[in-house]
């Protein structure tokens, strides 16, 4: 991306240049538009950063000036806290069901809506709507009430005969509940796929129907290899926002990570930590420990996707 | 030139929305923020003192929030720690030590118009650190069992007395199992296993306590696992609520199981027991909790909460004055009544109170019986003890889903308090 947007720069006629402001002045100018963002960035998000990360090395409990212990916190987390890898394991069974759940039913939807004549505008707007409400708390609210015992999920399962209860209150269900809230936020994605289906070119459909490609063949061969860049794109995103998931376990669990610690993803173990034990300096290195894994899976799915995604307009070009 | 021009496009859009906002005086009027923890009925009533402060100064402005007790804990917390206290707020018996040695809390001994002449001097103390009296005590307040008398007397069950033991209340909940009937299928009572106060009681009765005098656990892991066997025992029988009820308890008397009509009796602090009354109805009675095997009571008297001021407010003087508005004023006490515990003034306590109706009665009937009957309360909790009574009923949930045992979880508390507790 950086690199397309770079190049306009670069292709500035020269000659254009004699006419404006010496560069000093213009750069002067460019710093001080940028202002904003960067006193934004540095203050808020830099500073923040650097601070954290000293605290991860110290023993802070909010009231006391933090005292430096090394690699203490590091250590205890990886080696004595059997709830901190339960909130790992937690997060990554959420990750495995959430992300796929949710860009298979994006894409489908996507593809669905494609076909769509009449009333587009009206279908794209209410699939889009639960990614607007759902952030919200009062949807998670919501949500706690209906997968409640007694709640409509409850009653209308019961009705049907399956009785497993309010799904919360279940050390196995609690966290599907959770996963299903995400889910059901598909619209953010399923926009970005719908962008990408239309871009590609309608002749390669018509001349795969000349062939007489089935359905599932024209999907396979051409929908999947065109949309893999797109794919990849919501994949990382998501995946990236899928590890850092609270607002829904929060208050589907009420803030405690239950029962039993089912609902106890990585970031609602780190705000217990921080918060409400004002181990603020094991908060940290929580953070710090999510960051590097982040990057790390992300990594590995750049890497992989050499494999597997297909720019159209680089064939030539091979694997960079 | 076209920097200057940028600089005002850029920040002007920012910086006017900084203006205005800052606490202080708009008109020369004061502004104090006020923030406490509790349930409707305590905000309807606190709201109404608040107006009457007001009211009486015409230059003071209160602003007042309130929330459920752990998200108040974690939020003041935040707070403190980003020197953003608010002005006046109420504490726990547990926040005293950490916030006055942390220079968050003001000592309001200095200031004279805060009068602790009327305040119970037992209580008055339990307020002060180092020599400084940097909170002064509300209310003090007594563990009880809420039940739905009128279900249990249907149900044929004896009433509760103040010496019942915990064999007794096992019998009680059997009787109540028995009756199906009458009770609707509810089970007896809330399980006591997700509770630290309960287990405190329990433990009192077996003749030890929490925290010794040098502030380190009073009780084994030994301790622990027989309480928890004894739960769990109750609880596999049907006794007490199941572990998919237990589980949703989260400091509000509308989710526990007697809250939820799951159940016919409950654990919990005398003065927001109140709670239960419109869910439960009049039938609701506050019983004494089960006494040691002596027979004698084992609860006591705990100060329920604590009043102070922020060190850093600009107006020392108005909170000081607020405070003593809501401890000492008459009619600040008949609007309060009994809604934070039965008051630590002693002339509020025998004048004001008398004359009140409903609940605030019921409370103060409950604690009536227990004069001169009680033994001495226990040491303030010790630095490092806030966050254990979550991990208390965490650490139960894991026995009551049954994937570890009474043994395992009691020896993973073990193991955690010592390390909050830094033994």
């Amino acid at each position: 991306m950086t690199a397309t947007a770079t190049r306009p720069q670069d292709a500035a006629p020269p000659g254009a240049r004699a006419k404006r402001a010496p560069k000093r002045e213009r750069q002067g100018a460019a710093w001080v538009f940028l202002s904003p963002w960067v006193i934004g960035a540095t203050v808020l998000t830099l500073l923040p950063m650097a601070v954290s990360l000293y605290l991860s090395f110290t023993d802070y409990d909010m009231f006391d000036a933090p005292q430096w212990v090394g690699l203490r916190n590091y250590t205890q987390m990886f080696t004595e806290d059997p709830r901190y890898w339960r909130s790992v394991t937690t997060t990554l069974t959420y990750v495995v069901i959430a992300v796929p759940v949710q860009l298979v039913l994006a894409l489908a939807v996507a593809i669905a809506l494609k076909s769509v004549k009449r009333g587009k505008g009206f279908y794209r707007s209410a699939f889009y709507a639960p990614s607007l409400l759902g952030a919200s708390m009062s949807i998670a609210l919501v949500w706690r009430a209906i997968f409640n015992d007694g709640g409509t999920v409850d009653n209308l399962l019961s009705g049907v005969g399956i009785d497993i209860g309010g799904w919360i209150n279940k050390p196995g269900w609690a966290i599907l509940s959770v996963a299903l809230l995400t889910i059901w936020q598909f619209g953010a994605p399923m926009v970005i796929f719908l962008a990408g289906l239309q871009q590609i070119p309608a002749e390669l459909y018509e001349a795969a129907a000349v062939d007489g490609a089935s359905w599932w063949r024209q999907f396979r061969s051409i929908t999947i290899p065109m949309l893999s860049p797109v794919l990849f794109f919501n994949l990382v995103l998501q995946m990236i926002q899928a590890f850092q998931v609270f607002t829904p376990a929060f208050a589907v669990s009420a803030g405690k990570g239950g029962p039993a610690d089912s609902t106890l993803v990585y970031t609602l173990y780190l705000y217990d930590r921080g918060f409400t034990a004002s181990h603020m300096g094991y908060a940290s290195a929580m953070a710090w420990a999510l960051l590097l894994a982040i990057g790390v899976v992300t990594a590995i799915l750049f890497r992989t996707s050499r494999a597997w995604v297909f720019y159209a307009n680089d064939n030539n070009e091979g694997a960079r | 030139m076209s920097c200057a021009l940028a600089l005002v496009l850029a920040l002007g859009g920012t910086l006017t929305g900084c203006g205005g906002g800052e606490g202080g005086g708009s008109g020369g009027k004061v502004t104090l923020r006020f923030t406490w923890w509790g349930n409707p009925d305590r905000a309807a009533r606190t709201e109404q003192a608040v107006k009457l402060f007001e009211k009486r100064h015409p230059d003071v402005d209160i602003s007042t929030s309130f929330a459920g007790f752990d998200t108040y804990k974690a939020k003041l917390a935040t707070q403190a720690a980003g020197g953003d206290a608010p002005d006046v707020m109420q504490l726990d018996y547990r926040q005293i030590n950490q916030y006055a040695t942390s220079g968050i809390l003001l000592d309001l001994g200095k200031h004279p118009e805060l009068r602790t002449t009327d305040i119970d001097k037992g209580l008055l103390a339990t307020g002060v650190v180092d020599d400084k009296q940097y909170a002064l005590p509300v209310a003090r307040g007594a563990e009880t069992m809420p039940y739905d008398a009128a279900l249990w007397r249907k149900a044929g069950v004896p009433e509760p007395t103040i010496n019942w033991t915990w064999d007794d209340w096992t019998a009680a909940m059997r009787k109540l199992k028995a009756a199906k009937k009458v009770t609707g299928g509810r089970v007896g009572s809330t399980d006591p296993g997700q509770s630290e106060d309960i287990f405190e009681i329990w433990l009192r009765g077996r003749g030890k306590t929490l925290y010794t005098d040098g502030g380190k656990l009073g009780f084994t892991a030994d301790d622990l696992t027989r309480y928890w066997e004894f739960c769990t025992k109750l609880r596999k029988e049907g006794l007490v609520s199941s572990a998919e009820q237990t589980t949703q308890m989260d400091g509000s008397v509308e989710n526990t199981p007697f809250g939820r009509l799951k159940s016919v009796s409950d654990f919990n602090w005398d003065a927001p027991s109140s709670g239960y009354e419109p869910i439960v109805g009049k039938g609701l009675k506050l019983a004494p909790l089960p006494a040691g095997d002596d027979g004698k009571p084992a609860l006591y008297y705990k100060p329920s909460m604590f009043f102070g001021a922020s060190a850093k407010t600009p107006h020392p003087k108005q909170a000081a004055q607020f405070i003593d508005f809501l401890l000492n004023d008459p009619a600040a006490g008949a609007i309060l009544g009994a809604t934070r515990g039965i008051p630590a003034n002693d002339s509020i306590r025998d004048k004001v109170l008398p004359k009140l109706e409903g609940f605030d009665q019921v409370v103060s009937a409950y604690q009536k019986q227990f004069e001169g009957k009680l033994n001495d309360p226990p040491v303030a909790p010790p630095k490092g003890d806030a966050s254990l009574q979550s991990t208390f009923s965490r650490d139960y949930d894991q026995v009551s889903y049954e994937r570890l045992s009474p043994r395992e979880a009691a020896e993973n508390y073990i193991t955690e308090a010592k390390a909050e507790l830094r033994q």
